[in-house]
């Protein structure tokens, strides 16, 4: 192992994608930065005097509500991402390897297929003649319009993001020895009761995290607003999208992005905070 | 399975993969149904969808000379790109060692909407046109985090003493690499380019904006058939995609820890 001699080669190694994410990430992001400073012009997309009008926007009432509706759909899609993904990260942690490696196949495969792919099957299933609305007429019932309303960009998130649940608590859940649970069993709890005691904090920091990437990915999230959305009940995601490629108010689109990273930054930082502590209790126990 | 875990787990387990496989089998199944409207379940089978497919050269495009393209150029990229960032962070230690890996895993943590757009107003500033070199480019910040998460899950599991055992044996430090290490790394690092070239593949968000009119991507291809109300073809061209995927992963899980790579 070489402790950096003479010649740094760490360096050399680290060195081409450091530089690329600097040209690639860090300079694009400072030039949204500078964007969003600029007044917007519908003219000239926008002009050289530097402003915080474009913030200012943001606490106007169309802007609110489109924060408001975001953040609220993200909060929910969280939610139902743990009634449904918890006990998925119970089962796949505790499966025998052979149904473990089935499992985790069947959860990584949808995940790594494009969005849009996913969010397709979804349009087939709940449109107006679709998998549900013939059941529904089977059964005698009026067919429902599920399509092109929150409900749907529920689901459609829920089923996108729910393996970011999965994946860190199932890894956190693995962490606990079996022979805790045994032996809170065996002293006479019930399952619940063992769960409530033993599993449920032990595995906090790992729903944490999942709460946190599933919301952070839920308020950016587009093609699913954009396609199973009521259009005129938008999320920040297609906000963004129209102000940079459909009227070019890129200044615009330019504070809307920061304040989302903003948003997303203050999560994180926050989760992290809140990993350490539960991570400090979790040790206290 | 602990002996003792709640009866209605297993019943749970099994819808909520049936609601996370929906989708996919929907989708698979009216690319291979005859009706022209999108309709599950299908009333026969027939691949006339996917002659459709092959028919198109919007499709064909897209698939062949922009998705698969971009999707090998960035895996091979990436996979030298964080081979060599994953060796210098997991073998060297120097100071802000830790906020350099930070930062080369951060791209996983940036809303891939935001960085689209960024990527659009930046090349827009630079007056760049949109081609499959700016699709590339935006493709590799988010693909490399996953070489190098695979390679560095590789390297620590591996002894650095077989490599100075080469060495004291006469190698030099780049042949001790080339003929011990990168062997026995081998399958971290196909499992990291297997996984850039999905992440490149499937790409939507970072496609949407920088994808131009002769470099439309398989994804974005495909989201602006539906919202024209195309026909089954977008499905034949899913079920590809859909295809395509699973075996990749199918390979990964063959040769190396899926959950080192996700």
């Amino acid at each position: 192992m070489d402790h950096s001699g003479a010649r740094p080669i760490w360096a050399f190694l680290t060195g081409p994608y450091a530089l690329f994410l600097l040209v690639l990430l860090l300079v694009p992001f400072a030039n949204i930065a500078l964007y969003s400073l600029h007044p917007y012009s519908p003219t000239k997309v926008f002009l050289p005097e530097l402003t915080f009008d474009n913030y200012r926007k943001i606490f106007d009432l169309y802007y609110v509500r489109l924060f408001g509706r975001t953040l609220r759909l993200g909060l929910i899609t969280t939610a139902a991402s743990v009634v449904l993904g918890y006990p998925l990260a119970y089962w796949l942690a505790r499966a025998r390897p052979r149904w473990q490696a089935a499992g985790l196949f069947l959860l990584i495969m949808p995940l790594m297929v494009s969005a849009v792919i996913r969010v397709f099957g979804w349009i087939v299933i709940l449109g107006r003649k679709g998998l549900v609305n013939q059941a529904l007429v089977t059964l005698g019932l009026e067919p429902v319009k599920l399509l092109y309303s929150e409900t749907a960009v529920v689901i459609g998130l829920v089923n996108i993001f729910v393996p970011f649940m999965v994946l860190p608590v199932m890894a956190a859940i693995e962490r606990i020895s079996p022979s805790l649970e045994e032996a809170a069993q065996n002293l006479g709890a019930s399952w619940y009761q063992m769960f409530r005691g033993v599993i449920l904090p032990l595995s906090l920091p790992g729903l944490i995290s999942g709460c946190l990437l599933v919301y952070s990915l839920s308020i950016s999230a587009f093609v699913t607003p954009a396609l199973m959305g009521n259009p005129r009940e938008r999320m920040v995601g297609q906000q963004i999208y129209d102000e940079v490629l459909v009227s070019f108010n890129w200044p615009g689109a330019a504070s809307l992005s920061l304040t989302l990273v903003l948003i997303t930054a203050a999560l994180i930082f926050g989760a992290l905070f809140a990993t350490r502590h539960a991570g400090r209790q979790a040790k206290g126990l | 399975m602990s002996a003792r875990s709640p009866r209605l787990l297993g019943p749970f387990v099994i819808a909520t993969y049936l609601g996370l496989l929906a989708p996919l089998v929907v989708v698979i199944a009216v690319s291979l149904g005859p009706s022209a409207v999108f309709e599950f379940p299908p009333r026969g089978l027939t691949l006339h969808w996917f002659e459709a497919f092959f028919a198109s050269p919007a499709f064909v495009t897209a698939f062949f000379r922009v998705s698969l393209l971009v999707g090998l150029l960035a895996a091979t990229l990436a996979t030298v790109l964080g081979t060599s960032a994953a060796l210098g962070l997991v073998r060297f230690r120097f100071f802000g060692r830790e906020a350099l890996e930070t930062f080369f895993l951060a791209p996983l943590l940036v809303p891939e909407i935001l960085l689209g757009a960024a990527l659009y107003l930046f090349y827009a500033r630079l007056a760049v046109q949109a081609s499959i070199w700016t699709l590339l480019c935006g493709h590799l910040v988010i693909c490399t985090p996953y070489v190098i998460r695979s390679v560095t899950a590789g390297l620590v599991g591996l002894d650095p003493r077989l490599e100075e055992a080469a060495m004291s044996l006469g190698a030099t430090r780049v042949q001790a690499f080339f003929k011990v290490t990168l062997p026995l790394l081998r399958s971290s690092l196909v499992s990291g380019a297997i996984f850039a070239f999905i992440i490149s593949f499937s790409d939507i968000n970072l496609a949407l904006f920088l994808s131009g009119p002769q470099s439309t991507s398989l994804p974005v291809h495909i989201f602006s058939q539906i919202q024209w109300q195309g026909d089954p073809t977008i499905a034949a061209a899913s079920s590809m995609q859909i295809v395509v995927i699973g075996l990749l992963i199918l390979v990964v899980q063959r040769i190396f820890r899926l959950r080192l790579v996700v």
